[in-house]
Order: C-alpha cells, then sequence, then structure tokens
C-alpha cells in the first residue's frame, strides 16, 4: 500500500483526505497540522508521497515543500490548494511540487494525480 | 443540498472544528474592535480562519458559508496585503460579526437537521461594497511590487535583450540542438486547469532545453488558455539533442495526459510557424520566472517574521461526548458491582483478612478511575465565560450604555453537562445585569458612581460546589416594586414584614414574575429568571441574590461538581432503606428526651447546644412502618442545606457507602410527585435504596 503524509492545518480537511485515501488503497502513515511538523514528519516517515496545504501557519506548504526538497529532490509532494490561488501553485511547481489538487476537491480526481505522480 | 450528509463523522468534525474556529474569530474580533484597531496578527488570524471555513463548508457543500467565507477572506487579504492606513474598524467589526452570527446560525441548522437555507448574498455585498470603498480610499502605488498576479498586456512587450538573465536560466549561450520536435499535449478531459499543468510541463522542460516555445502562449495570467488548450491541445516546439524516444518518455510522463502527439522535424523539413510574439512571448516567461523568485523570496521573508497565535500545539484529542456519558455510567455500574460485590452478604462473618487487603486495593482503583473519568469531563468555563463579551458589546450598543466586563476564574472547571445548563442562565442574567441593573449614564454621573457599568462574573470552588457569581455595580434591586409585583400575582405566601430582604429577592425567581411594564427585545416577559433557577435546579444547583439599593446586585448560582456519584449515608426507617448525602449530614447523635419539646406550633423540636432545631420523622415524611416511635430507640440525623437545619429521626444507621445516583424512573416521576426525593441506588445487597433530598425535605 502507498504511504502518505496528510498535511493540512484543518483537521477537518485532513480527515476528508483521509477519509478519501484510506477507501482507495492509500495508508495514510502520518499527519501534520503546519508546515514544521510536515517537515519533520517527512524525515521520520519517509512516504510516498505527500498531500499539502499550501496555506498554514507557523511555515507555509510553499516553505515546507522547499524544505522537503532539499532534503529529497524525488520527493513527491502534491499540493491541496483552493480556487484562486493559481499564482501560489505555479510557485510551488517551480519548487518542486509534482502536481496540485484543487479544494473542494472529488475523490476520484484526488485518487487519479495521486496515483499518476506515484506512476511516474 | 449535500449527499456527504450520511459522512457522520466527517460532518461532526466540520460543525466541531467550525464552531471553534468562529468562537476564536469572534473573540479576536471583539478584542480588536475594543483597541480600534486590526493588528497584523490579527488580520493573519481573521483571514486564515475565513480560508479555512470556505474550504471546508465547500467540501461539505455549503455553498450559503463558503462564499460569505470566500468575500470575507478576500476582504482580509486585501487588508493584509496593502496594510491601509485609513480603515473604518468599527465599520469592519460590524460586518465579521454579523458573519460570525450568519454562520452560526447555519452551523445551528445543521445540528438539528433542518435546511441550511440562509441567505448570505446581502452581507456578500456588503463586504464587496466595504472592499471596494477600501480600495478607492487607498490607492496605493502598486508598480513597486512586481506581483505574480500582475498581467502584463500583450502590446507592452518589448523586445528581449536582456541575454545576461538569459544566461542564469538557460545551460549554455548559442547552444545549436540538432533535433526539431513538435510535441501536441491533450490532457484529460476531468483534469481542470490545464493552465497550471500546461506550466508544470514547461517548468519540466527548460531543465532538458533552452529553445522552445509553446502555445497557447500566456499560460500565467490568461485563464482563457484552459478553453484552448482543452480544445486545441497544448503545443509545443523545441530544439534539442536528445532523440526521439527520450524526449517522447519525457512528455509521457505528463500528469494527467490524455494523448501525446509527438513529431520530428527533419532539418528544413517543416516550417513552424515563426509568429515572432510566439517567440518573444516564450522568451518572457523565463523573465516573469525570475522575478517570480524574487518575490517569492520577499514572501518567504514576511511569512517568517509573521508570528501566527497557532493552534495550541498540546497533546489533544477530541472525544465524542456520547463515548463520556457512556463511559461515565460505566463506571457508576462499575461502582454498584463493586459494592454488591465488597457487602455480598454471602460474605456475612467470614474471616476474611487477605480478601480485605486485596478488597481495598480495588476500591483504590476504582476510585481512581472514577476521579480520572470526572476530571476527564470537565471543561473550564472560560469559554462559557467569553460569549458574554459578545453579549455585552451587544447589550451597550443597542442600549447606549457602557460597561465594561470584568471575569475572574474562568480556569475553573465544570462537568460538560453542566457547562449546557449554565450557558443560557448566564447570558440571561448578564441581560439582565445591563438591561435592568446598570443605570443610565446620566443616573451614573448623577449617583457620583463611573460611567461605566462593572459588570463582574466570577467562578470558584468551594468544598464540592461551584459557585458562579454575576455581579453589578447598578441600581440593586428594589424591594417595595417587587412586593408589589408579588403581590399583584398572588405570589405572596407571608406577612410582608417577616420576609427577609433575601427572601424578597428571592421572588424575581418564581414563574410569571417581572416588574418590567414592558416588553422589550430583551427582556420583560417575566418567563427569564424562573426558567434560570429551573436550568440551575435541574442540575442540582441552587440561586440566591443578594443586593443593596444604589450599590448593586449579585447572583449567585451554586452547583454540586458531580451529579451522578455522591458519598452516602444509608440509614433504616422501618422495613425501608434511605440515603442521605453525607454532605449533607452535620451530625447524628441518639436523642435525650429531656431535650425535645413542642412549639406552639405543634412541631417538635430539639435543644442542641443552645440552638434549637426542628425534628423531622422521617417514618412520618414516608408513611414507613416502624416498630417503635421512641425516640430514645432512633437516631437523629442533624442534616443542612442551604444554611438551614434539621434533625431527622430514623431507626437506625447502616453506614457509609459510595452511591450512585440513578434518577427515579419516569413512570414513578410522572404517576406520584413525591417531595423530597433525589433519586434511589442499588446497596449492596442489590435492595434499593431511596435517596434524600435535603434540601425539598425542609418544604415538607
Amino acid at each position: 500500500m502507498k504511504k502518505v503524509l496528510v498535511v493540512d492545518d484543518a483537521v477537518f480537511m485532513r480527515m476528508a483526505i483521509k477519509n478519501i485515501l484510506e477507501k482507495n488503497d492509500f495508508e495514510v502513515i502520518g499527519e501534520a497540522g503546519n508546515g514544521v511538523e510536515a517537515v519533520e514528519q517527512y524525515k521520520a516517515l519517509k512516504p510516498d508521497i505527500v498531500t499539502m496545504d499550501i496555506t498554514m501557519p507557523e511555515m507555509t506548504g510553499l516553505e515546507a515543500l522547499q524544505q522537503i526538497t532539499d532534503f529529497d529532490s524525488n520527493a513527491n509532494v502534491v499540493m491541496v490548494s483552493a480556487m484562486g490561488q493559481d499564482s501560489m501553485v505555479r510557485e510551488s511547481i517551480i519548487y518542486g511540487a509534482k502536481s496540485f489538487i484543487l479544494k473542494p476537491f472529488k475523490e476520484d480526481h484526488v485518487v487519479k494525480t495521486l496515483n499518476q505522480v506515484l506512476a511516474v | 443540498m449535500s449527499d456527504q450528509y450520511t459522512n457522520e463523522p466527517l460532518l461532526d468534525m466540520f460543525l466541531f472544528e467550525t464552531s471553534q474556529l468562529i468562537e476564536q474569530l469572534e473573540q479576536s474580533v471583539l478584542i480588536s474592535e475594543q483597541e480600534n484597531c486590526f493588528t497584523e496578527d490579527a488580520i493573519n488570524e481573521i483571514f486564515r480562519i475565513m480560508h479555512t471555513i470556505k474550504g471546508s463548508a465547500a467540501m461539505m457543500m455549503f455553498d450559503n458559508i463558503a462564499s460569505l467565507a470566500h468575500a470575507m477572506e478576500d476582504l482580509f487579504f486585501y487588508l493584509r496585503k496593502e496594510n491601509p492606513k485609513e480603515i473604518d474598524c468599527s465599520a469592519i467589526s460590524d460586518l465579521v460579526l454579523e458573519g460570525v452570527d450568519f454562520i452560526k446560525n447555519e452551523v445551528n441548522k445543521i445540528q438539528n437537521n433542518d435546511l441550511v437555507d440562509g441567505n448570505s448574498d446581502t452581507l456578500i455585498n456588503k463586504i464587496n461594497e466595504c472592499l471596494n470603498n477600501l480600495k478607492q480610499i487607498n490607492i496605493t502605488s502598486l508598480n513597486e511590487t512586481i506581483s505574480l498576479d500582475e498581467t502584463i498586456p500583450l502590446n507592452e512587450i518589448k523586445p528581449i535583450d536582456k541575454t545576461d538573465v538569459l544566461n542564469d536560466l538557460y545551460i549554455a549561450k548559442g547552444t545549436k540542438y540538432n533535433n526539431e520536435f513538435k510535441a501536441i499535449i491533450h490532457f484529460d478531459d476531468d483534469c481542470e486547469m490545464e493552465n497550471i499543468h500546461a506550466f508544470s510541463v514547461i517548468n519540466k522542460l527548460k531543465k532538458i532545453t533552452s529553445e522552445f516555445s509553446y502555445i497557447p502562449a500566456d499560460i500565467i495570467d490568461c485563464d482563457e488558455s484552459i478553453e484552448v488548450i482543452r480544445n486545441e491541445g497544448f503545443q509545443i516546439y523545441l530544439k534539442s539533442d536528445e532523440s526521439y524516444e527520450n524526449i517522447s518518455n519525457f512528455f509521457m510522463r505528463t500528469i494527467f495526459l490524455k494523448e501525446l502527439e509527438l513529431v520530428q522535424f527533419k532539418n528544413e523539413d517543416e516550417q513552424k510557424p515563426s509568429c515572432k510574439n510566439n517567440q518573444v512571448l516564450a522568451q518572457k516567461c523565463p523573465i516573469k520566472l525570475a522575478n517570480a523568485g524574487d518575490t517569492v523570496k520577499i514572501k518567504n521573508e514576511q511569512i517568517e517574521k509573521e508570528t501566527s497565535s497557532s493552534t495550541a500545539q498540546q497533546s489533544i484529542i477530541s472525544v465524542n461526548v456520547a463515548k463520556l456519558d457512556k463511559l461515565m455510567d460505566l463506571v457508576g455500574e462499575m461502582v454498584i458491582a463493586e459494592t454488591m460485590v465488597l457487602r455480598n452478604p454471602d460474605l456475612q462473618g467470614l474471616e476474611l483478612s487477605n480478601f480485605k487487603k486485596s478488597a481495598n486495593q480495588l476500591t483504590k482503583i476504582t476510585t481512581e478511575i472514577q476521579d480520572i473519568v470526572m476530571s476527564v469531563r470537565m471543561v473550564p468555563l472560560s469559554i462559557t465565560f467569553n460569549k458574554m463579551h459578545r453579549i455585552v458589546r451587544d447589550m451597550c450598543k443597542k442600549l447606549d450604555k457602557e460597561v465594561q466586563l470584568e471575569i475572574i476564574g474562568s480556569e475553573t472547571e465544570v462537568d460538560k453537562n453542566i457547562i449546557e445548563h449554565i450557558s443560557d442562565p448566564l447570558m440571561h442574567l448578564v441581560r439582565n445585569a445591563i438591561d435592568h441593573g446598570i443605570d443610565t449614564d446620566e443616573e451614573r454621573q448623577q449617583k457620583g458612581k463611573p460611567i461605566a457599568g462593572v459588570v463582574t462574573l466570577e467562578a470558584k470552588n468551594v468544598g464540592s460546589d461551584v459557585l458562579i457569581i454575576v455581579k453589578d455595580d447598578g441600581m440593586g434591586l428594589n424591594r417595595s416594586k417587587i412586593l408589589k409585583k408579588a403581590k399583584e400575582n398572588n405570589l405572596i405566601y407571608k406577612d410582608e414584614d417577616d420576609m427577609s430582604d433575601n427572601e424578597v429577592f428571592n421572588l424575581i425567581l418564581l414563574p410569571g414574575f417581572s416588574t418590567n411594564d414592558k416588553v422589550t427585545e430583551f427582556s420583560g416577559r417575566g418567563v427569564g429568571m424562573d426558567v434560570v433557577a429551573k436550568n440551575i435546579e435541574s442540575v442540582g444547583g441552587t440561586v440566591s441574590i443578594e443586593s443593596i439599593e444604589d450599590k448593586g446586585t449579585t447572583i449567585t448560582m451554586k452547583i454540586p461538581l458531580t451529579l451522578a456519584i455522591i458519598d452516602g449515608m444509608n440509614i433504616k426507617i422501618g422495613d425501608s432503606c434511605y440515603t442521605i448525602p453525607t454532605m449533607s449530614i452535620k451530625e447524628f447523635f441518639k436523642p435525650n428526651e429531656d431535650d425535645i419539646f413542642t412549639d406552639p406550633d405543634g412541631n417538635e423540636m430539639i435543644m442542641v447546644r443552645g440552638q434549637c432545631y426542628q425534628i423531622r420523622r422521617l417514618h412520618e415524611m414516608y408513611k414507613a412502618n416502624v416498630s417503635t416511635t421512641d425516640f430514645s430507640d432512633g437516631i437523629l440525623i442533624m442534616v443542612e442545606q442551604n444554611d438551614k437545619i434539621a434533625c431527622l429521626f430514623a431507626d437506625e444507621l447502616l453506614g457509609q457507602q459510595q452511591v450512585v445516583v440513578k434518577s427515579l424512573p419516569k413512570y414513578i416521576q410522572s404517576f406520584k410527585k413525591t417531595k423530597g426525593l433525589a433519586g434511589c441506588t442499588l446497596l449492596g445487597d442489590g435492595s434499593i435504596s431511596l435517596i434524600l433530598d435535603v434540601s425539598n425535605i425542609f418544604s415538607f
């Protein structure tokens, strides 16, 4: 089973993503509520893929992404963004995010995106 | 309507989190409003909360909440980005609080399974208007900050001669690539945001070649490019030294790729469309990306500087209250079962020293479990107290009074169950204090009081009770006015002059009482105070009122900490067992016939250490069959409740026991209203004992 680290400061969001992933052959091995935790968890758990919210306190998703890709240049990070944050999504692509999901998201879209990123 | 209603845990989490965030937001805004300014931290906090609520509400398909949150988020995004100097703090606070109320309302509807049909359009329009006004008043020079969202119109493109910049990004200057390719990428139908996916492709492409161009050219700012890509595919022209196969593999790794057409041009074969604009635009992009890099750096620094009031990072989990209730019930059952084992009739007369040791150990552990389960359910009153800020603010605005809310002891904890019963009474008492209690500004000035009235909310632990006190420094209660109203409503049961001030004030707790002649939005219907009293009584508490004319009024609610498990003293009356809560017992003793006499009203009284107390014969009150009614054969138990003391006459004491209070079955309660009973419990031998409600005995 593919191992995922779910990062979002809203517990609700983490729960929603977790629900979708666990129904679709993914194992959520860790959760983080801000960028700092995200980086720590990544280093500790070495997940196959990360879903990363962009807007978070303490450290944003973008910064966490940078630190994670510095640590592991092959890291698979998928940004989770709200509508209207195009510019931040592009920034994250520049910094190494493999793809993105927009909120509110549909189950198939999430699964497809993660699977495609892992397939590459 | 959302078909995710069936996903209960997710909905619960949404409600829980949203409610928490809204409370947080309300507090933040109230503070900002008081200080008449929105600090950077406050703006960030409000922005983030709105952003989160927008996302969650959208996921759960509560679009009215989501769009309202979105509008607020936009407003605060502007405030965050531009930091305008001229803002009307009060107006913005009003708007946000209106939004808070709307969302609270909708969340309530969701919790009650009602239609979530609130219309947020008017409020959204107001917010947008406010935002537009702000933008007009505070036109800043946006030209200085290069923002990623900036659109550069086509006609402004100048020919690029910034070859140095290009050098930074490109691998080598003047590389002559041998192979030319044309690729057309079609993305999956449901992929969405094709322009960003295209951007992703280009981002990867520039790592393998420096010469390329693409159509549509503007995949950053131009949203129409999404349609173009959907209909015609994303066309890329590139030069590289890589083989066809490698280039093909490269493109095949594109996320959401539906179809790839890849053509390799033989030199001089096909002409690729030499659209100058195209070329320039493609080269323009790298510049933009370079700028993007700079802006990103600046933004990152700003973000680092931002100290956010993050959610507390303690080890905390949220637990379903139903589970806690069940746990509490089970602990109660465990205590009963433990008693039934330890006091089993089978064990009578046996030599049990080893057993007793183990029994003690068991008791120790179950007591500890009890204590911890109780503490798990304890919640600080701060949450409830903090809600009062909003009420004070709204009342002050509406009544044009100035009142400060003082809160003391908000860290005091009470059982979660109790919190729910306190919230409404507290709100009512605070409203009363401001509406009736606090005098108007002129009156206060005349009396030499400071203009700002003070309402104090205090909570403290006294013994095994929690005291919650609402105090105001207003006009105080008017004894004669109250007596007059009580007489009109036939509520007086005693001679007026015999009534102490306390008794008079307590009249206002009776149903139907109100000295307000007009019914206002807030009070006057006379249903407030008695509902307060009922609510408090339903959790086993009492309300008492003190007041001094012109100085103020103090209302005290005394609530027992633990509802369900109490220390009880078992007594025997005839064949029946009763239990008295030990905390009500002052002492027991064998009465001396000489000390007993009868007063003029026919009540039996006893003298104890110079004080006179009334005797209540329990066997008479409860019609128990007793073999003897002689005082010398029985025992007197002195009980106290609310400063009243009496002596109860029973046959014998059976012993102390931890007692799990179970309420009387509904069919008994509805069939016959038995006075003076707080519930029932099981004894060690399995028999039933009725628990006496000491406070009610006095009114027998």
